[in-house]
């Protein structure tokens, strides 16, 4: 049973950049072209390919009767997935698809580290069956999931931004949402992920002055993690005092998300596993 | 009346070795004459006094139904054209001569002289009917107004029983592949001139034009032009600021809702305002940087497109490196239409592709009018009728009466039909007063269209 159990999480780990993949194309196609077999395929595909990712997670987690999130590669995947599902929750809701190119595209990048980076069984410690753990976790990749959409918009918003503002008129220019929505939807994902990593941090300080008291300062992961939610606050505090504007935030939010991909991979990857200093 | 020689440019498609192979030949296409001018053979002044209005258009009809060579007749009169469709009643010269004594040379004795006419026949016709509706013809490519003009030309036709089988189905058609044009492709899609160009870039930006304060400097034609696309778009916070009020008055006058105030509140005015355009003739710039800084402090943080039409320029060009400034001229608004002309003319293909469908369907609904084919599918619908319901009986008899009863039933439809039948074979498909008759015999048996490749409903006779 633990054979077929394994050999599905193999192949799942192969197909899902190849789905993520797939559906990144055919978004892609829908954008470019605007017609075809990609408008009746590309939903579909990410919709296979999510729930496959969800059936994943799942097995995954009876497979080692830990929250998936253990290692980095965990991390990614889980990340990609709640990407990829706030993007179908958009588009649902707003019946929009001009974006899906650039937010499942990086679904697929995520998905494809978490792939490469994957393969061997994760540690099995005492501390990442607990409650808290997993409510720290999840919050903590809620909200990097949150800021990885808002860098997608931010993305686009500084394109369309350039087009309107220098009057050249290009590929983006006419398929995106507009300028206002983008910005709307940049600012959203911005204050979820940030209320949600918020949460993350203090829950994870509270555990970790608990179980380690004064050595977590130490740790390089919490280091970095409390960098990266210090950037979103002075981001959401000079937006809010209307210091900055769209631009500047949608460059603060690629910002981030620079930040939270070194955190989540060079940091990590210094180590074997999450807070492996500690 | 003498019969007169037709255009010499306009050879009929079944004898042209250049027209595509057996399109209009054998009875697959009516009969149909159109007979027009539109801006590429006829000038302005000339189309001016071609062109129809409603009432007149009545009269037109009406007259050319009071003619013998006419059996329908359809006017598309627009300030681009104005095209006759006629169904000749039996020879096509005769209803030549009837258009253009009636329609044109009372109006423009010269025009045909000058050879400001185009015949089209048959499939041609037809065609040319269709690709008018999807806007291939228009002056600008893809205008959506052309298929209103295309409807209300139906309804007018309509009105004054001036349509038939023929020109209604082909109008229907026609109104459809307009329809299909513009929801399956791009060709109306982009702004293609300059006040919708505004409404574009607005639209690019602000997710709801009602929401959006709107400030027009100048109350000329370009104002006029910009109020009422954005007007019309959704807009509905318009204010419209002019050195000279009386003009800006008459522009109010003209789209109740909108403010006026004086040239010298802009800055002020624009506190509240999304979108600017300037379209005046001003010696000096009415936006400078310095003053639009000083308004943007004072108004929410949200971003204002500045759009100068005015020749000179009257923003200042150092506005457009303001934060959340989005300034453009008519250069620019020039390179967006033209952008959006040259993805019109990628779609030409597509829409092309929809034309020959939708004539397709036109020419197979034709097709099935023919009489041969006709008396066939009624026989088989007869004879598939006579054995379902002979199957449902035949247990309440018994069985040595079967065969008796097959053959009192058989005998029984063949005489139903024989008159019909033969009265049917008997006429010629094509001209006008019969393809209204055949058309309600279809109707009336429900018999449905032949197939595409005209093999269809043929076979199965009793």
């Amino acid at each position: 049973m633990a054979g077929a159990v394994d050999a599905f999480l193999a192949a799942a780990d192969l197909l899902l950049p190849i789905g993520y993949l797939s559906a990144a194309i055919a978004y892609g196609v829908l954008f470019f072209a605007g017609h075809g077999l990609a408008r009746r395929l590309s939903t579909p595909l990410l919709s296979g390919t999510a729930a496959l990712h969800v059936t994943y997670l799942v097995v995954l987690t009876l497979r080692y009767r830990q929250f998936p999130a253990v290692t980095v590669s965990q991390a990614l995947s889980v990340v990609a997935l709640a990407v990829a599902l706030v993007y179908l929750l958009v588009e649902w809701h707003g019946r929009e698809r001009s974006t899906g190119l650039w937010l499942v595209s990086l679904v697929f990048v995520f998905q494809l580290l978490a792939s490469l980076l994957g393969g061997e069984a994760p540690p099995d410690r005492e501390i990442f069956h607990s409650a808290l753990f997993a409510s720290h976790v999840s919050l903590a990749l809620l909200g990097y999931a949150a800021f990885v959409v808002a860098a997608g918009y931010g993305f686009l918003f500084l394109e369309l931004y350039r087009d309107l503002k220098a009057g050249r008129f290009s590929t983006f220019y006419g398929k995106l949402p507009p300028l206002e929505v983008l910005e709307r939807m940049m600012t959203g994902a911005l204050a979820v992920g940030f209320v949600a990593l918020t949460g993350a941090v203090g829950l994870g300080v509270f555990w970790a002055e608990r179980t380690f008291p004064g050595r977590w300062l130490g740790d390089p992961k919490i280091l970095f993690t409390l960098a990266t939610w210090a950037l979103y606050a002075v981001a959401l505090l000079l937006r809010r005092t209307r210091r900055w504007r769209g631009r500047q935030t949608a460059l603060a939010s690629l910002a981030g998300l620079a930040a939270i991909l070194f955190s989540l991979l060079a940091v990590n990857l210094l180590f074997s596993e999450f807070h492996g200093a500690l | 009346m003498t019969a007169a020689a037709l255009p010499t440019d306009v050879s009929d498609p079944r004898r042209d070795p250049a027209a595509p192979p057996g399109e209009a030949a054998g009875g697959r296409f009516p009969p149909l004459l159109l007979i027009g001018t539109d801006f590429r053979l006829s000038p302005l002044a000339l189309r001016e006094r071609v062109a129809y209005e409603p009432e007149a258009a009545e009269d037109l009809l009406v007259s050319l139904l009071a003619r013998e060579s006419v059996a329908e007749a359809s006017l598309l009169s627009t300030c681009n054209r104005t095209e006759l469709y006629v169904l000749p009643r039996r020879d096509e010269r005769p209803a030549y001569r009837s258009v253009l004594d009636t329609a044109f040379l009372p109006r423009a004795p010269e025009i045909e002289r000058e050879g400001r006419l185009y015949v089209r026949r048959d499939a041609e016709a037809g065609r040319h009917l269709l690709r008018v509706a999807a806007g291939l013809e228009s002056m600008v490519l893809g205008e959506p107004e052309i298929l209103g003009q295309v409807r209300q030309a139906h309804e007018l036709a309509e009105a004054v029983g001036a349509t038939g089988a023929v020109t209604r189905r082909l109008l229907r058609v026609a109104a459809e592949t307009g329809r299909r044009a513009r929801a399956e492709t791009a060709i109306s899609t982009g702004a293609v001139s300059l006040g919708y160009a505004v409404v574009e870039l607005a639209r690019n930006i602000f997710s709801d034009l009602s929401q959006a304060g709107v400030l027009v400097l100048g109350a000329g034609e370009t104002a006029r032009q910009v109020v009422r696309n954005l007007l019309d778009r959704g807009a509905r916070r318009v204010q419209v600021a002019n050195r000279g009020a009386e003009r800006a008055r008459r522009l109010a006058e003209e789209h109740p809702g909108i403010e006026t105030l004086p040239l010298e509140a802009r800055y002020e005015a624009l506190a509240a305002a999304e979108v600017v355009v300037a379209t005046t003739s001003a010696g000096e710039p009415l936006l400078t940087v310095d003053g639009m800084r000083a308004a943007l402090a004072r108004r929410r943080p949200r971003p204002l497109l500045a759009v100068d039409l005015g020749v000179p320029r009257n923003v200042e060009e150092a506005v457009g490196r303001l934060a959340n400034v989005f300034l453009h001229s008519i250069d620019s608004l020039d390179v967006l239409i033209q952008r959006n002309l040259r993805r019109r003319r990628e779609e030409v293909p597509r829409v092309e592709e929809i034309v020959e469908q939708e004539l397709a369907r036109f020419s197979a609904w034709y097709r099935g009018l023919a009489a041969e084919p006709l008396v066939a599918r009624l026989q088989k619908q007869a004879e598939e009728v006579r054995r379902r319901e002979l199957a449902a009986a035949l247990g309440r008899f018994p069985p040595e009466t079967h065969d008796d009863l097959d053959r009192l039933t058989r005998s029984l439809v063949r005489k139903i039909l024989h008159h019909p039948s033969t009265r049917l074979r008997g006429r010629r498909a094509g001209e006008g007063d019969e393809i209204e008759r055949l058309d309600l015999v279809r109707e009336l048996f429900h018999l449905g269209e032949e197939d595409d490749e005209g093999g269809g409903g043929t076979g199965g006779g009793a």
